[in-house]
């Protein structure tokens, strides 16, 4: 029996024909029927590169090199310009990152549900029209009816993957290739996305490649696992033996960090009951306009952190926990309530008065890349925040920028490098090193881990713990990657909507959470070690035979 | 732009479906914008030297004929009632008379006016066909001889005067080849005008099956609405080159073609969602061109706006020129409208 999809030594390159970059080398897998099939990589490996070569839709002046890729048997070189528009969307499906980028911004998602549906089946609009709600409301869109007449703008982000998701489905193709379709996403949107995608999948025979970063997803979704490294490779077999025993050093230097089993976070030194900084009743609104009534990001909030401590702060999306760490800044004015910082109060200072305690409270920002003048070098964003301390000579700066940079463990040639020249950990090593600068009593990590390839994780963790225990920093740790948080923090507080759902010390919360939406949050968790039990849950409607052999 | 209205009112508002909101919002708007023109050319007519009474009467007049005058266009009052008494006199459609022609400035308004709509109705129509058209290709066809071609006109059209352009298609398809109509005015001599429906001959003649007038004024058309359009779907062209190529380089774009979209609705979606820039580029243009043509008018003997403009301020004919200043605005005004409406419903995303 043919495999749906084959590919056979595959090579792609870039770049001019007589100085060519090669990206695949010779790379060679085949995709059952029925089966799901995990590609993992750090960024870089060539994983995307790899999605958009089984579709025929190389980006820029790239070209395969060498190989075949079949689909039942049909070399896709040999098929004309129309046989591969078919193919595309009709036989497999693409689903990308970032969902809300991928949908046409003027038109309604039901029409482009349809769009796709009539390309390939024609039919009557109106049919199209019924079958695209009909799937919207399989994918698990509340009232999809109406939903399919909204436009992408208007949809959250785990929407707008359910839309996506509708899209690669609604022509019934034998393939769906999920290229990172959850990055970005909650943790908890994520496992509803991709327990329906496979679920789905497995009940319409569909054969899934899931190509990502996250091991964890691997472990709990997939059949078999291709470990990508350098346009290669690397390692092809079943999950439950890859997990077991990999065969490559490379392979256990990811599931290591993929395991990195929190060391729980190191005790404080019982010292005197400090408090460095005391939020009470701390309220935000937003005014959204109109006659609606203003959201309530931040809503009636008290927590306290004593010196030396570190306190994460856990919710998803739209939870409030990023607009709290930016009132504790003044980077928002908080709407009421109380911030006491070292004994003062902060939360109805003017920012001139403000501004001497800057030095003394530092954030690091959310997206490394973005927080960071893209004109200026690593020396003038390091030394930015020296301006803070008072007048410094050119060469106290430089020296101690090259202490900043050795403390967040990045070369100090990296000084004269711009920020697209980093990598994403180098760059938010570059952000802990701003944060940093000023010697700060309290810095406040904005998801310092989100995004970033399993290994950096590993590494930027293991920075932070070093700091905390270096400089006794007391600091608040936004996020919503628990897995980082028991690593980290002292004590949790876990948001929802704004409001305090529940707090205590992270081992109690971890071990015995109290509240439901607390579970929720901690059942969304892909650690591989518990893979066993929820590949039983997400393989209900499996095909009992989906293990193949390679 | 939503009115702070009392519950039930805001709840009506929001029943309408969303282009009847764009529509009665952005209409809502009319009547201040206009009182802001009309006091515009009142102040501006207020700010020019010299006595307007004397103006019309000339430096030989006897001083009681000024002071009748004066008290007959209403001078000795108040300004506020002059105001009003000007905002009547407007409503009732009396722009003064001109002193060059001697006729009422607004039968030489109505007259002329359609000549230059004409002319850059069309001009504006195959501007936006070509300089989008061309864009699209040079998107599509990157690399190719087409992208070449559009950057070399993209260059040369900002640095070509209209002048210039027009006298050489005349000198080489009227004079050399002969293949064009003379360069005087919108229709042959010997040949009655169509009876004034519109104003546009071309569609008055069509309208009344006049077909020899219709190939005249057609043809008469052709060279200087060609004239204006080389010159101005240069700059159109970049900027749909520019909005479009980014569009066609996004996310969405590169999925759509993943879902196997066929090429024509790709394009299709990636114009819809550049045209934005375009209506407003496009609303801009026209705007402008209503007295922007007048070399051109000048040149194939049009006897449009641009013309007439230019002659009151030669002549210092201030009625003439106050009739003109407005009709412009008021142009401008509605040309606006159109795109304003039109941008909102284009853009799901601008909330109403």
């Amino acid at each position: 029996m043919t495999a749906t999809l084959e590919v056979e030594r595959l090579g792609v390159s870039f770049g001019p024909s007589g100085a060519p970059r090669q990206v695949l080398h010779d790379v060679s897998f085949r995709l059952e029927h029925n089966e799901i099939l995990g590609i993992v990589g750090e960024t870089g490996a060539g994983k995307s590169v790899l999605a958009h070569a089984l579709v025929g839709l190389l980006p820029g002046d790239g070209r395969v090199t060498d190989g075949v890729v079949r689909f039942e048997g049909r070399a896709l070189a040999d098929m004309s310009q129309r046989e591969r528009q078919r193919l595309r969307g009709g036989t497999i499906s693409l689903i990308g990152t970032n969902a809300k980028a991928l949908l046409d911004p003027v038109a309604r998602v039901g029409t482009q549900i349809a769009r796709v549906l009539r390309t390939h089946r024609p039919c009557p609009a109106r049919q199209a029209w019924r079958q695209a709600v009909e799937l919207l409301g399989q994918v698990g869109i509340v009232d999809p009816a109406a939903r399919a007449r909204a436009y992408p703008h208007e949809l959250s982000g785990g929407m707008a993957q359910r839309v996506v998701i509708a899209m690669a489905l609604i022509t019934r193709p034998g393939i769906i290739l999920a290229d990172d379709a959850t990055l970005g996403l909650d943790a908890t949107v994520q496992v509803q996305v991709l327990d329906l995608l496979v679920q789905r999948s497995r009940m319409l025979g569909v054969s899934v490649i899931l190509i990502t970063h996250d091991l964890g997803i691997v472990a709990h979704y997939c059949d078999r696992v291709a470990i990508m490294r350098a346009g290669r490779i690397e390692e092809l077999r079943p999950v439950q033996g890859f997990l077991g025993r990999p065969d490559t050093p490379y392979s256990e230097s990811l599931l290591a960090a993929a395991r990195a089993r929190p060391v729980p976070a190191e005790q404080r030194h019982a010292g005197k009951a400090d408090k460095l900084l005391v939020v009470e009743n701390l309220l935000k609104l937003f005014q959204v306009g109109g006659t609606q009534p203003p959201v309530r990001a931040v809503d009636d909030v008290s927590f306290s952190l004593e010196r030396g401590e570190t306190l994460a702060l856990v919710g998803e999306s739209g939870s409030g926990k990023t607009t709290i760490g930016q009132c504790l800044l003044r980077l928002l004015a908080p709407t009421g309530g109380s911030v006491r910082f070292d004994g003062q109060e902060i939360a109805g200072l003017s920012e001139a008065h403000f501004r001497p305690l800057r030095r003394r409270m530092q954030m690091v920002f959310q997206e490394p890349y973005v927080a960071l003048n893209p004109r200026w070098s690593v020396l003038d964003l390091v030394s930015e925040p020296l301006a803070l301390l008072g007048h410094h000579s050119r060469s106290q700066r430089l020296q101690r920028v090259e202490e900043l940079l050795e403390m967040v463990q990045l070369s100090r040639d990296l000084a004269r490098c711009y920020p697209h020249e980093l990598t994403a950990g180098e760059q938010k090593r570059i952000g802990i090193a701003r944060a940093l600068a000023t010697e700060p009593d309290f810095v406040v990590f904005d998801e310092p881990t989100t995004a970033l390839d399993i290994r950096v994780r590993a590494q930027i963790i293991d920075l932070i713990r070093s700091l905390q225990s270096r400089m006794g920093l007391s600091a608040l740790f936004i996020t919503h990657d628990l897995n980082s948080v028991r690593s980290l923090a002292h004590n949790v507080v876990v948001l929802n909507r704004g409001r305090i759902v529940e707090r205590g010390e992270t081992e109690a919360i971890f071990a015995s959470p109290q509240q439901r939406y607390t579970r929720t949050l901690l059942a969304a968790e892909l650690p591989i070690e518990w893979s066993a039990s929820r590949r039983a849950g997400a393989a209900t409607v499996a095909n009992p035979v989906s293990e193949h052999s390679a | 732009m939503t009115p702070k209205l009392a519950g039930p009112v805001v709840r009506s508002w929001r029943a309408l479906p969303r282009p009847a909101r764009i529509v009665l919002a952005r209409v809502a708007l009319i009547p201040p914008q206009l009182f802001g023109v009309l006091l515009v050319t009142f102040v501006l007519v207020r700010l020019l030297p010299g006595d307007p009474a004397l103006l019309l009467l000339g430096n030989m007049a006897t001083p009681e004929a000024v002071a009748s005058l004066r008290q007959k266009l209403g001078l000795d009052q108040g300004v506020a009632v002059q105001f009003v008494r000007y905002l009547g006199r407007i409503l009732h459609g009396d722009l003064g008379t001109s002193i060059f022609t001697s006729h009422p400035v607004v039968q030489d308004l109505i007259e002329r006016a359609p000549a230059t709509l004409e002319l850059i109705t069309y001009a504006m129509i195959l501007t936006i066909v070509i300089g989008v058209g061309l864009a699209i290709l040079a998107v599509i066809g990157r690399g190719g001889v087409a992208d070449h071609l559009t950057r070399l006109y993209g260059m040369a059209a900002g640095a070509l005067p209209d002048f210039w352009v027009g006298l050489l298609m005349i000198y080489f398809l009227f004079h050399i080849a002969g293949w064009a109509p003379a360069p005087f005015g919108r229709i042959d001599t010997y040949l009655t005008p169509p009876p004034t429906i519109t104003g546009f001959y071309t569609l008055d003649s069509l309208l009344t099956g006049n077909w020899s007038d219709f190939t005249s004024s057609a043809g008469r058309l052709v060279l200087p609405v060609a004239t204006i359009t080389i010159v101005n779907a240069g700059g159109v062209m970049k900027m749909t080159q520019t909005a479009f190529a980014g569009i066609y380089d996004s996310p969405f774009i590169r999925h759509a073609r993943a879902c196997g979209l066929p090429q024509c609705r790709i394009v299709a979606m990636s114009l819809k969602n550049s045209l934005p820039p375009i209506i407003t580029t496009a609303g801009f243009l026209f705007g402008f061109l209503l007295g922007a043509a007048v070399l051109v008018e000048t040149i194939f003997a049009w006897g449009g706006l641009g013309q007439y403009a230019v002659q009151a301020v030669i002549n210092s004919d201030y009625p003439a020129l106050q009739g003109f200043v407005m009709l412009a605005a008021v142009f401008v005004l509605l040309v606006y409208l159109v795109v304003d409406v039109l941008y909102e419903l284009v853009d799901p995303r601008i909330r109403i």
